[in-house]
């Protein structure tokens, strides 16, 4: 064989591997990225696929258990597009506007953990877990983003999971 | 005032760096002019060239201050606390201590910007003003570009994000800086990782100056050491925010592979692959097409890192919020992108390599595999990045990667890549070499046997940690033998040891200093490998007094304490570490809550050795503080993670260490670049200082020194505490005494030593007090020492018996000695001779008699 083909076969062969890599990683194990509307549209699909949801926090809702440790809370629907979301009038307004519609989609969670650090009325949940038989969504990892106080002020990693 | 000063300043900065970028390509033009005249006799313009030349790098230069100003003026603002300016009122408050006023500069997004400029021009003006005579005209073109690009980022910072802009009203206080933000890593890290990426548009400039002015032979030795900064300052940013997030976000790790994160990784690992590309080039003239492509990919990269953290692209708990900059930062780089396409293939013949005998099996061969595997990850990351747009681009589904992906698509990579690192030294340049592989191979693949081997011994049993450690093993087998050989090559040629050391790094920085890099990663890989693997964790609910086990550490909770300060509110909890019968330490996880933000940080406690870590996080408590919950992590290895990342830093230090090589430059010329490569060494070294203390050596308080009793090493036994035989070595407690501090067993100095464990309402330890204190008086000035340890009871009652009887040695309120004593009752005596083993152990009351005989045999001995 020429030594460029060898080179091109390897270097395929590489790509290859890798893109094989990336289609079955993302078959197994990357999850769907939902919104409350979503996960109800998919009706009995949803239940123990492992999705990822985004709803505003219900301040009142929040119910944390140390002894446990778990907290349970709801979250309410907020549109996942950013475009959309911007224009509705930038995040911290959706956010805003979603925690006081009485009539928005809303999902009961269930968190087996420690209470997250910025768990808190208003702010955005990014929340990976399955939706149970009965209706509430079990939570594995919960990420938070608060809307108003510093949304600009944190040039990186703010609460990983 | 400030506010206008700061943006006039800036303004001023936008002029100067349009006139120098303008001013440059003037006097470009107008010497290629005068070399065409100077074909024809010689004209008197050739001084017109230069002189636009001098006035465009004086007007460089100048930016670079002016920016340089602004970012004092700033600075005094947070100071000062110049509410006026929304910046400030946004990211400050007036009870923030000076040091954290002084990081909150870079605390948000328009601060980070205006320091982002201020480096662009700062690198600008070192290119600027340290080009030699050889290589002017790349030199020149380099200005241009990064005059360019400095004026994107100042036109960014004055128009989008300045800022010095008022805010509407003056707010009484600002609204303080985030509280995970105060941390000695966080004051480092963001300009650590902008003076990677400002760097990284150094190479980029240069790689088309060298296209335009067809010089592509010397770009590579030119852009090599500013690659090499870039690249250094960008892997000590990545680990400065690897250890903030462990030291702070009480997650239990350092890496979560968030868009944010990833996009300070992406370049750091075209820039790794460029580092080696342009070494190849530089040498042997090949990989040409490699490098432009690398050097355009890292440029880009960083571009595309500040816009996805930016535009709201990338749904990230870490993003800044969506601001209107996105779409310009997608216009730079739709613009870098095709002005480098067009250019490539404009002096596409240029790029074409001399041809040669390709053969897979060389190191050349090898080395290319590498470059390819470097795209693939920076790839898979990049696609993992964004795959929640890309698959609702593709699929019309958005799927999101969390951890899982990222380990699945990347951990085989990053496998082969190490693999690579040790095989690629091994091969020769030819396949011919290939002969004597089996030779050199053979100490490298001792180790990659040997390492997995220690590992399974040491209980690291899992199959595919097993291969991955053989791999790392193979890999610091090739680093250390290449080392070994390179001194022992030196030593016969009559030096020492020490001096052959010395000089084989200090002759060929490069080559050996990037060996400690290899070395360094190879660690930080251990790391990974011990952390993926083995990470253990748990939650635990404790009572007051009560402990808990977890992997043979007994974790004993021994109470709450809050501490009001002026913004927050600091609960942390005192929880003894023993491993086994031996007290470690205690650790004080704390919760802190910080009123004006409504927000609660847990910092981490942790207690760090060489075999593993344990990490306490306080999550909670109850019942006033009787009960708290802890979340219990365990990270096997964790230590190599810093450790490797100090090794790493210091490989990179040396090779960035100018040689003194070279010496054949005038002599003018050669005083003029000492001073420029001085200047910028001292100013990188103390920042690479200041950044190693912050990390590693500001925070030896709270979690990374070595315990006081020196054995962090995994203790031989870790069943349940029984007593102690005689001769068997005391175990080291840690006793509350009534007076509220604390008594180890290394505090009880003297010949011998008296441990009596009573009960202040048990009848007979009563009777026994006695004999105990007229034993104690005799004996005392022989410096015989005696403690008396009440197991739990009300203290009120232990200082009415010790009132009673007069007792005046000193006496604490302990659970946890006795259960390290592992004693069934009271009283029960023991006595320990000078060597802390125990000497003779007494169930039930003694009489004076008894124990002043025991006591005289010890002393006798």
């Amino acid at each position: 064989m020429a030594g460029k083909t060898k080179f091109l076969v390897a270097g395929l062969l590489i790509v290859a591997a890798v893109a094989y890599l990336i289609v079955s990683s993302t078959g197994s194990t990357a999850r769907y990225f939902l919104t409350i509307d979503e996960l109800r549209a998919m009706g009995q699909d949803a239940a123990g696929r492992r999705v990822t949801i985004s709803g505003a926090v219900l301040g009142d809702t929040i119910d944390y258990d140390p002894a446990q440790p778990s907290v349970t809370f709801t979250i309410v629907q907020v549109p996942g597009d950013p475009d959309e979301v911007e224009r509705a009038g930038g995040l911290s307004k959706v956010l805003h506007d979603a925690v006081t519609n009485p009539t928005a989609a809303r999902l009961e969670i269930v968190y087996q953990d420690v209470k997250p650090d910025l768990l808190q009325h208003e702010s955005q949940a990014i929340i990976r877990g399955q939706l149970r038989d009965d209706g509430r969504f079990e939570a594995d990892e919960v990420l938070l983003k608060c809307p108003t106080k510093y949304e600009e002020g944190v040039p990186d990693q703010v609460e990983a999971p | 005032m400030l506010a206008d000063i700061g943006s006039l300043l800036t303004g001023l900065a936008l002029a100067a760096t349009v006139y120098a970028a303008s001013a440059v390509l003037w006097s470009i033009y107008r010497s290629q002019s005068d070399d065409d005249d100077a074909r024809r006799g010689p004209g008197r313009h050739s001084e017109r060239g230069r002189q636009w030349w001098a006035s465009g790098r004086n007007a460089v230069f100048v930016a670079a201050a002016l920016l340089g100003l602004a970012v004092l003026v700033l600075l005094v603002a947070f100071l000062t606390d110049q509410f006026s300016i929304q910046y400030v009122a946004q990211h400050s408050s007036r009870n923030l201590s000076p040091y954290l006023k002084g990081s909150a500069v870079w605390g948000g997004q328009a601060g980070s910007l205006l320091l982002w400029a201020f480096l662009q021009a700062l690198f600008a003006a070192f290119v600027a003003g340290g080009s030699g005579t050889e290589n002017r005209p790349l030199a020149h073109w380099a200005t241009v570009f990064l005059s360019l690009i400095t004026v994107f980022f100042v036109a960014v910072t004055l128009f989008l994000s300045n800022p010095f802009a008022l805010g509407e009203t003056v707010p009484a206080d600002g609204q303080g800086l985030n509280p995970l933000l105060r941390h000695p890593g966080m004051v480092f890290h963001p300009p650590a990782m902008y003076l990677g990426y400002v760097g990284l548009a150094v190479p980029f400039a240069l790689s088309l100056a060298a296209l335009i002015t067809r010089r592509i032979e010397d770009w590579p030795g030119v852009a090599r050491r500013w690659t090499l900064v870039a690249w250094l300052f960008l892997g000590l940013g990545l680990l400065l925010g690897m250890r903030w997030a462990y030291d702070v976000l009480g997650w239990g790790g350092y890496w979560g592979w968030d868009p944010v994160e990833n996009a300070g990784l992406m370049p750091w690992l075209t820039a790794t692959a460029l580092l080696h590309a342009l070494v190849m080039q530089d040498q042997r003239g090949r990989f040409r097409w490699w490098n432009m492509i690398l050097t355009l990919l890292s440029f880009l990269l960083v571009l595309f890192g500040t816009f996805t953290t930016r535009s709201g692209l990338i749904q990230s708990v870490h993003a800044f919020a969506r601001s209107p900059m996105g779409p310009y930062f997608l216009g730079a780089m739709g613009a870098s992108l095709v002005g480098s396409l067009v250019l490539f293939y404009a002096r596409r013949s240029l790029l074409r390599t001399p041809a040669s005998s390709d053969d897979l099996l060389t190191r050349e061969g090898m080395f290319t595999l590498t470059l390819i595997l470097f795209l693939t990850i920076t790839a898979s990351v990049f696609v993992g990045s964004v795959l929640p747009t890309l698959s609702d681009v593709l699929l019309d589904q958005r799927f999101e990667a969390g951890p899982d992906w990222f380990d699945r698509v990347t951990g085989p990579q990053l496998a082969a890549l190490v693999l690579l690192m040790g095989v690629c030294p091994l091969l020769g340049r030819t396949a011919r070499a290939l002969r004597k592989l089996g030779r050199r191979a053979l100490p490298a693949v001792f180790v990659a046997l040997i390492v997995p081997f220690v590992a399974a011994l040491s209980g690291f049993t899992r199959p595919f940690s097993l291969v991955g450690l053989a791999i790392v093993g193979l890999a610091a087998g090739t680093a250390l033998s290449e080392i070994a050989q390179g001194v022992a090559g030196r030593r016969r040629q009559g030096e020492g040891l020490a001096t052959a050391f010395w000089s084989l790094f200090g002759h060929n920085r490069r080559r050996y200093g990037g060996y400690l890099v290899h070395l360094g990663v190879i660690l930080l890989a251990v790391g990974v490998i011990g952390t993926r693997f083995y990470a253990f964790e748990t939650e635990a609910v404790v009572t007051a007094g009560d402990s808990v086990q977890v992997e043979g550490y007994t974790l004993l909770f021994e109470g709450l304490d809050r501490v009001a300060l002026a913004d927050r509110t600091g609960t942390s909890a005192s929880v003894a570490v023993y491993r086994g019968r031996t007290y470690l330490r205690t650790l004080n996880p704390t919760l802190e809550e910080y009123s004006s933000f409504g927000q609660t940080i847990a910092t981490p406690a942790v207690l760090a050795a060489l075999r593993e870590d344990l990490y306490l996080v306080l999550a909670g408590w109850t019942g006033g503080g009787a009960q708290v919950t802890l979340k219990i992590f365990i990270n096997p290895l964790a230590s190599f993670l810093w450790l490797g990342g100090l090794v790493f830093l210091a490989g990179g230090a040396i090779a960035v260490w100018p040689s003194a090589r070279g010496a054949r430059l005038p002599v003018a010329e050669m005083r003029r670049r000492r001073q420029w490569s001085a200047a910028g060494l001292i100013t990188g070294v103390a920042l690479l200082a200041l950044a190693v203390w912050a990390m590693w050596g500001a925070t030896q308080g709270t979690g990374a020194s070595s315990s006081p009793s020196g054995s962090l090493a995994p203790a031989t036994s870790s069943a349940p505490a029984g007593r102690p035989a005689v001769g068997d070595p005391a175990p080291a407690f840690r006793a509350s005494m009534l007076d509220a501090s604390r008594l180890r067993l290394s505090d009880l100095r003297g010949p011998v030593a008296v441990i009596n464990f009573w009960s202040p309402v048990y009848r007979p330890c009563k009777d026994e007090l006695p004999a105990l204190q007229a034993v104690w008086e005799e004996y005392q000035a022989q410096g015989v020492a005696f403690v008396g340890i009440s197991v739990p009871h009300l203290a009120d009652d232990a200082n009415a018996m010790i009132t009673d009887f007069g007792i005046t040695y000193p006496n604490a309120l302990d659970l946890a000695t006795p259960a390290q004593y592992g004693i069934t009752g009271v009283p029960e005596t023991f006595l320990i001779d000078p060597d802390g083993n125990v000497a003779y152990v007494h169930i039930g009351p003694l009489t004076a008699q008894l124990l002043e005989e025991k006591l005289a045999a010890v002393l006798a001995q």
